[in-house]
Formats: structure tokens, C-alpha cells, sequence
């Protein structure tokens, strides 16, 4: 038996609708801003819904050599801005000379924006668009990849493309490959930009929101799409302490489970089953949780469910917990929302202030939690569980701790 | 608490190669050098100069999975899963309800959803996006084959995803061993899949990776006419577990994956890297972490593709990890194309095989070897005892993977 490494976040990089960098992140959670606005990224003329949570002020100039940004798909930029903020926040001014002990895990939904663009540009006959410039940015990897080659980071680069909870898994697993010891610091987190695939697939799967997002709402209308990305610096507590680097939180642990049950409905036991092997992988009991990061999405189905899975796994304790879905403002960035979710859970164990679900009104019998309605609360917290839930019924639910 | 000492074994083996299907018939064509290139059928080529592909071209699902429920499941799932059901079947893992939570699902995929994005996006630009089938939204992601599969086989434990192109299968070995490890679940299937599809066809031509473009149409590693991959599809899944679960259900076990290494060296997505320094560092890692000198490895798998610069770097980095040790190799691509995402399940699922029967598989097409490729291979089938085999991930760039496998002693 070998001992475990502790892992902490030492380092948070956001890019959101409500705000660029943690702090103008943090600013726009716990004022209860919303990021949803008309979408301009595409002619939305054929679609219902007109409305999104676009990044809109995102320059990656700022990030990134303007030289190099045409060989860069959106997402690609967004994921390189999170980690070099994420690398900035954590004071860390380069990994050598231990390059081949840091990893990039990423999370994702549709991959990169160029693929769209070629599987566009062929579907209507426009096969000259489809350059060879264009395919090298295609492949969904270039996202995990290109951030570690901006970073110089040769330890591993992973893509995990488990939808709607990605940004969940690859911090869960990053948290092992920490722990083992096999990577001495990581990059995990999530990136997505605005997909159409994905605004017209969700418009025809679930109920799609034309004006605000409202998680366990009673009439709440359905998720919203949005984009953006999170990343968090990991690295094992000694490594941390030996720097003198500023800790946010610690990764206590994480649950993985499978629904096995529809592609696309949630199911409660699936829910339960990730959220109590959280619990067990952590070593914790549920009255020793204080918050959750709920997947909140918005749509009747979902919000009921995890309330129901909250309840069936937290018990009597499900009173005092509190609960609030981001998606509220900054909507569904699908694989970044559960990063951009760990750096809010993660700001939250600092500051000791909840942030709130904005945008609720009207309480539902069936969601019957106390959901922090429309304003951030101080409260004391120690144990927070990040929930993640996905296509495919891919859940993963992360526990980050004080320190 | 995790224990490193735990012995990770392999104990089931489904495959649907373009050269055959089934681990035996697998086995065979592998050793008779049977290729599995042929005219492609799925699509119409007449607007690419390129005609091959090493397609699964007998495979049939309703023959493997039955007739039901195979309506609006796209190619890939239905490879993935008839592969998957094979080796649940050989492994002889029948999953309970008492059971389902404690294995998991961890699959190599990566470009093949570019077909079902085009599909969605086609009827879009057709009917307006008003109107697509939502039927086709869910496919679009790259966790759908994996969820599919978990769903139809009951499968509770995890489900994830790994996209990393060509190391992928590998990289999502590695994830299921962690999780086994750190004892999360007992055991996982370990998937690779990728299927053959004009949207992967044309990123492959107009990126130039394609045999054919400047030179013949031939998946020929290490020959002299090299000059680009033949792109290929399939599924290989493999049933990995404990050593303690496996025992505990009288499981055959195939063999034991010693130990994985992964290094990550590049400059820019999708080129090859300068040199093969991020491969040699797995290898080396790898060798060193087990204690193990390269004069005991029996044979080396490698992903050598039939692309010019991956052959040549794979023999330079044999001739740097063995030196003057003449270690017997084989590049199975020379049989079933490039499969990317599934070649590294491909690959043990072949060093199984060879294990067993004490064989080293024929790199096949190789008429006059390229002189700056100067390894052990042969176009003919070998007998040597194989207990130790390494095999190799790489591709353009920059992921690079090594993995170990041990002939199983108790």
C-alpha cells in the first residue's frame, strides 16, 4: 500500500458569460447576474428560441499570440484563456523543470467549433470551405492538446468527452492521477463554445427557455445553452505548502455511475448511486455535506429528479443542505459547466458566501430543497459536492472540502 | 485504499476487425497475414482519388446482438457493442443486479462522430433546424456508443469516455485500471472504436495522411513504397479486472497488463512531432518503473501506420530502447488500416493471440524493406515464445503510449 497524496486547487481560470478571470467571475455569482442576452454568434432567424448565454466580450489576444489564433477553434482559445488564468491565479510562473509531471485533462460536449464548420460547409455542398487548415482543428483533442502545448505540459493530455458532467470527470480524474503520484500538478476542467448542432438538438430533445433560465422553478421552461470554460490548477498538498501557494479547496473525492437506463432522461437511481459513492469515495457521511453545486438545468425533468435523488441519498439532512444551480446564469455550457461549476464550489469553501439560483419564483412541490433563491447567503461551509449529470446517464459528483 | 500490488488481468476478448471477426478467427488471419484492404462499399469515392479502406465489410450486428432495438443505432455503437457482447460472453461475466454497479465501461473514440454530426447537420441545412429528427441529436456526442452500450448490457459502475485519437484505447485502458485500482469498481470492459464514414475519409484526404495520394494505395509499414495510412475500422473490447475478482469467479485469464506509460510531445495538433523523444520516454519509463531489461521482451506490437515519418520513428525508437538486441516486431496495421481510436485495443487483443499460441504475427506488403526502417520484422509468420510483449501507441501529434503485457502466473 502505497499513501495517497492529498490534492488542493491552487488555481482557478473562468471564462463565462458574467465575467473573464475568477474575480469578475465571482463578482457576477454572488450578485446573481445573468450572462443570458440575444445571441448575435449566429443568424438565429430559423430557430424558436433566440436566446443564449454568449461569451461576448472575449478577447483571446490577450491569452494567446494573435499569430497563432487562426490555427486555434474557439473552444481551443477558450480552454488556453481558462488555464493560462487558472496558471496565473496559482502564481506559477513555469513547470519546469517538472513539465513531464503535469497533465491537461478536458472535459467537452461537441468538441471544437471547426467541425461544425466542415460538417456545414459539406452538408451544403460548399466542399472548396473544407480546407485542410480547417481539419487540423477539427478533431475534438485539440482542445486538451493545445493547451498543453501553450503550456509546455508533457505529461499527459486527455480529452473526456462525457458531455454535460466532462468538466467533473476530468477533475476526478485528475485527482487520481495526483494522488498516485503520477502526476505531480494538473490542468482539469472543461470548454465549450457555442454549438448549433447543440442549440437546434436541444431545442427538439427537451424544452428549451426563450426568455431566462429558472431551475426548480414550478414554471420553469427548459435548459438554455451557453458557453464558455473553467479550468482549475490541482496539485498535491505538499507541492502546494513547499510554494507557498494560496489553497482554494481540497479535492476530497468523487462518484462515478451510469444511469444504464435512456440516453437522454435522467433517473434517480443513477443520481443517487454517483452522488452516495461521492460521499463513500471521500469518506464522508451526508451530514457532513453543507452545499451542492446542483446540475440544475432548468428543464421539468431534471430538476425534480436530482431533488428526488438529494433526498433519497441525503435523507433528513436534505433540510439543512443548501442547494443552487449556476445554470441560472450562466445556463448550460455543457462540458465546462461542471469545471466552471468546481471554481464557483471551490470560491464558495473561501469565501464562505453561497452563491444563489436566480430567477426563482415560484416553489415546486416536487423540487422541495432550499435552493439559496435569488440572493448569495454567508454561511460557514465546510463540505461542498459538485453534481454533474449527462447524455448517456455519465454522472459524476465531486466533493471538495476546506482546508 | 488503492493496492498498487493488485495483478490487473485480461479475462475476455471481443473483436470485429476488418480481416475477421471473433478472437480466433482474429487470431488466424493475423497469422496467415490475411488483409483486410478492399474497395470501399459504405460510400460513393468519386470525389477522392483514394479508393481503399480496411472496412469490416461481413460484419452483420442482427447476427451478433439479435434483430431488436437495433433501429436508429448508428455504425460505431453497433460495432462497439457486438465487440462488447463478445467479450462479456468470453469472459464469462454475466452482469446481476447484485453486480451491475461494480463494473464500468471506458472506451477509446474519437473522430467517427463526425459522420453522425454531419447527418444532424445535413437534415438542418435540408429541412431547417425546426424540424431534425431529435432522434439524431444524441449521437453527436462522443459518449454516445459507450452509453449505448451500457444501457444495453446493464452496465452501472461508470461510463467514460476518451478521446485522445490515436492512443485512445490505450488512454482508456489506463482510466479503467485506475478505477480498478482504486477499487471504485471490480472490474471494466476497455473499448476501442472507430467506424469507416465519409466525413473521416475527408479529413484524411485533405490533410494528405492517405496512401495513395503520392503513392500506391497499400498499408505496407516499414516497406519502402510506405507512403500514408489506410484508414481502417472495427471495435476490439477487452474484459479487464482484479486478479481477486477474476480468481473469485474461476475467470480464464489471458494474460496481465503489467503496467501502462504515457508521455505527451508535441509542437502542433495533428503533426508529427520533430522526433519520437515522447515515445522513447514511455518506453523507457515503462521498463523502468517494472525493473525490466529489453532483453527480456519477447516481441514488440507497434502502431507503425505505413505513414512515412510514424514508420521511421518507430524504428528509431526500436533501435534506441534495444540497441543491439535484434527484438522480433510486427506493425498489425499492415492488415487492419489505421483504426486510431481503436488500434491500441486492436493491438492487445492481436498480442493475446500471439501469447497464447507463441506466435510473432507477419507485417504483411512488405516487399523491400525502407532501409532507414531497419528492424526485425518479417512478412512471414514466426514461432517464438512470447511471455512479455510490449506494444506501442503513437500517431501525429504528440500522444505516444506503452503497455506491458505479462504472460499470468499466480
Amino acid at each position: 500500500m502505497r499513501n495517497k497524496k492529498r490534492v488542493v486547487v491552487t488555481g482557478i481560470g473562468i471564462v463565462s458569460s458574467i465575467g473573464v478571470g475568477k474575480d469578475a467571475f465571482w463578482k457576477g455569482v454572488i450578485n446573481g447576474r445573468s450572462g443570458v442576452r440575444n445571441i448575435t454568434s449566429i443568424d438565429v432567424e430559423p430557430f424558436k428560441c433566440r436566446r443564449a448565454a454568449e461569451v461576448k466580450n472575449f478577447k483571446p489576444q490577450e491569452y494567446i499570440n494573435p499569430k497563432k489564433l487562426k490555427f486555434l477553434g474557439r473552444t481551443s482559445q477558450f480552454a488556453i484563456a481558462a488555464a493560462k488564468l487558472a496558471v496565473k491565479d496559482a502564481n506559477i510562473k513555469t513547470f519546469s523543470p517538472f513539465e513531464d509531471k503535469v497533465g491537461v485533462m478536458a472535459g467537452t460536449t461537441v468538441g471544437e467549433r471547426p467541425m461544425e464548420e466542415i460538417v456545414e460547409n459539406w452538408a451544403r455542398g460548399n466542399k472548396e470551405k473544407v480546407t485542410k487548415q480547417k481539419v487540423l482543428q477539427a478533431a475534438a483533442y485539440n482542445i486538451s492538446d493545445n493547451v498543453a502545448i501553450e503550456l509546455g505540459v508533457k505529461g499527459t493530455s486527455a480529452l473526456i468527452p462525457t458531455a454535460c458532467s466532462a468538466g467533473n470527470y476530468a477533475i476526478g480524474y485528475a485527482y487520481d492521477c495526483i494522488r498516485s503520484g503520477s502526476l505531480r500538478f494538473a490542468l482539469a476542467g472543461g470548454a465549450e463554445s457555442f454549438s448549433k448542432i447543440a442549440f437546434a438538438g436541444f431545442q427538439r430533445l427537451y424544452a428549451m427557455s426563450d426568455d431566462v433560465c429558472r431551475p426548480f422553478d414550478l414554471n420553469r421552461k427548459g435548459m438554455m445553452l451557453g458557453e464558455g470554460a473553467g479550468m482549475l490548477l490541482l496539485e498535491d498538498i505538499d507541492s502546494a505548502i513547499n510554494r507557498g501557494a494560496n489553497i482554494y479547496a481540497e479535492v476530497l473525492g468523487y462518484g462515478l455511475s451510469c444511469d444504464a437506463h435512456h440516453i437522454t432522461a435522467p433517473n434517480v437511481d443513477g443520481v443517487s448511486l454517483a452522488l452516495s459513492k461521492a460521499l463513500k469515495d471521500a469518506g464522508l457521511k451526508p451530514e457532513d455535506v453543507d452545499y451542492i453545486s446542483a446540475h440544475g438545468t432548468g428543464t421539468p425533468a431534471n430538476d425534480k429528479i436530482e431533488s428526488q435523488a438529494i433526498r433519497a441519498v441525503f435523507g433528513k439532512h436534505a433540510d439543512s443542505l443548501y442547494v443552487s444551480s449556476l445554470k441560472s446564469m450562466i445556463a448550460h455550457t455543457m462540458g465546462a459547466s461542471c469545471a466552471i461549476a468546481a471554481g464557483m464550489c471551490s470560491l464558495a469553501l473561501t469565501e464562505k458566501i453561497i452563491p444563489p439560483t436566480i430567477n426563482y419564483q415560484t416553489p415546486d412541490p416536487e423540487c422541495d430543497l432550499n435552493y439559496v433563491p435569488n440572493e448569495a447567503i454567508g454561511a460557514d461551509i465546510k463540505v461542498v459536492v459538485n453534481n454533474g449529470f449527462a447524455f448517456g446517464g455519465n454522472n459524476c459528483c465531486v466533493v471538495f472540502g476546506a482546508v | 485504499m488503492r493496492d498498487s500490488e493488485e495483478k490487473i488481468v485480461i479475462t475476455g476478448l471481443g473483436v470485429i476487425a476488418p480481416n475477421a471477426i471473433g478472437k480466433e478467427d482474429y487470431w488466424q488471419a493475423l497469422n496467415d497475414g490475411l488483409d483486410g484492404v478492399k474497395k470501399i462499399t459504405q460510400f460513393d469515392t468519386s470525389d477522392f482519388k483514394v479508393k481503399h479502406a480496411a472496412e469490416c465489410s461481413s460484419f452483420d450486428a442482427k447476427e451478433i446482438l439479435g434483430k431488436k432495438g437495433l433501429r436508429n443505432i448508428d455504425r460505431k455503437t453497433l460495432l462497439l457493442c457486438c465487440a462488447a457482447k463478445m467479450a462479456l460472453d468470453d469472459a464469462g461475466y454475466s452482469i446481476t443486479e447484485e453486480n451491475n454497479a461494480d463494473i464500468g465501461a471506458s472506451t477509446g473514440t474519437t473522430l467517427s462522430v463526425a459522420w453522425d454530426m454531419l447527418k444532424f447537420t445535413q437534415e438542418m441545412v435540408d429541412e431547417g433546424p425546426n424540424m431534425v429528427n431529435p432522434a439524431l441529436f444524441p449521437p453527436t456526442t462522443m459518449n454516445f456508443p459507450s452509453s449505448q452500450m451500457s444501457i444495453k448490457f446493464g452496465m452501472r459502475g461508470f461510463n467514460t469516455t476518451i478521446s485522445t485519437g490515436y492512443t485512445a484505447s490505450l488512454d482508456a485502458l489506463a482510466y479503467a485500471i485506475t478505477q480498478i485500482r482504486d477499487k471504485r469498481v471490480s472490474a471494466s470492459l476497455v473499448c476501442g472504436v472507430e467506424s469507416l464514414s465519409i466525413s473521416n475519409f475527408i479529413g484524411f484526404d485533405r490533410i494528405g495522411f492517405l496512401a495513395g495520394i503520392n503513392g500506391p494505395e497499400l498499408s505496407c509499414p516499414f516497406d519502402q513504397r510506405h507512403n500514408g495510412i489506410i484508414l481502417g475500422e472495427g471495435s476490439a473490447v477487452l474484459l479487464v479486472e482484479s486478479e481477486r475478482s477474476a480468481l473469485s469467479r474461476g475467470a480464464h485469464i489471458y494474460a496481465e497488463v503489467s503496467d501502462l506509460s504515457f508521455s505527451f510531445d508535441s509542437y502542433r495538433t495533428m503533426k508529427y512531432s520533430r522526433n519520437p523523444a515522447g515515445l522513447i520516454t514511455a518506453i523507457k519509463n515503462l521498463l523502468h518503473s517494472k525493473n525490466i531489461l529489453s532483453q527480456e521482451i519477447d516481441s514488440i506490437f507497434l502502431s507503425a501506420n505505413s505513414a512515412t515519418i510514424q514508420d521511421y520513428h518507430e524504428a528509431q525508437v526500436v533501435k534506441e530502447i534495444f540497441r543491439d538486441i535484434d527484438v522480433p516486431a510486427c506493425a498489425i496495421k499492415s492488415m487492419i488500416g489505421e483504426t486510431i481510436s481503436a488500434d491500441g485495443c486492436f493491438q492487445i487483443a492481436a498480442a493475446l493471440g500471439a501469447m497464447k499460441n507463441n506466435k510473432i504475427y507477419p507485417t504483411i506488403n512488405l516487399k523491400k524493406k525502407d532501409p532507414s526502417c531497419d528492424i526485425n520484422v518479417s512478412k512471414k509468420s514466426r514461432d517464438k515464445k512470447q511471455d512479455r510483449i510490449l506494444i506501442t501507441g503513437y500517431g501525429p501529434g504528440g500522444h505516444s503510449a506503452a503497455v506491458f503485457l505479462n504472460k499470468y502466473e499466480k
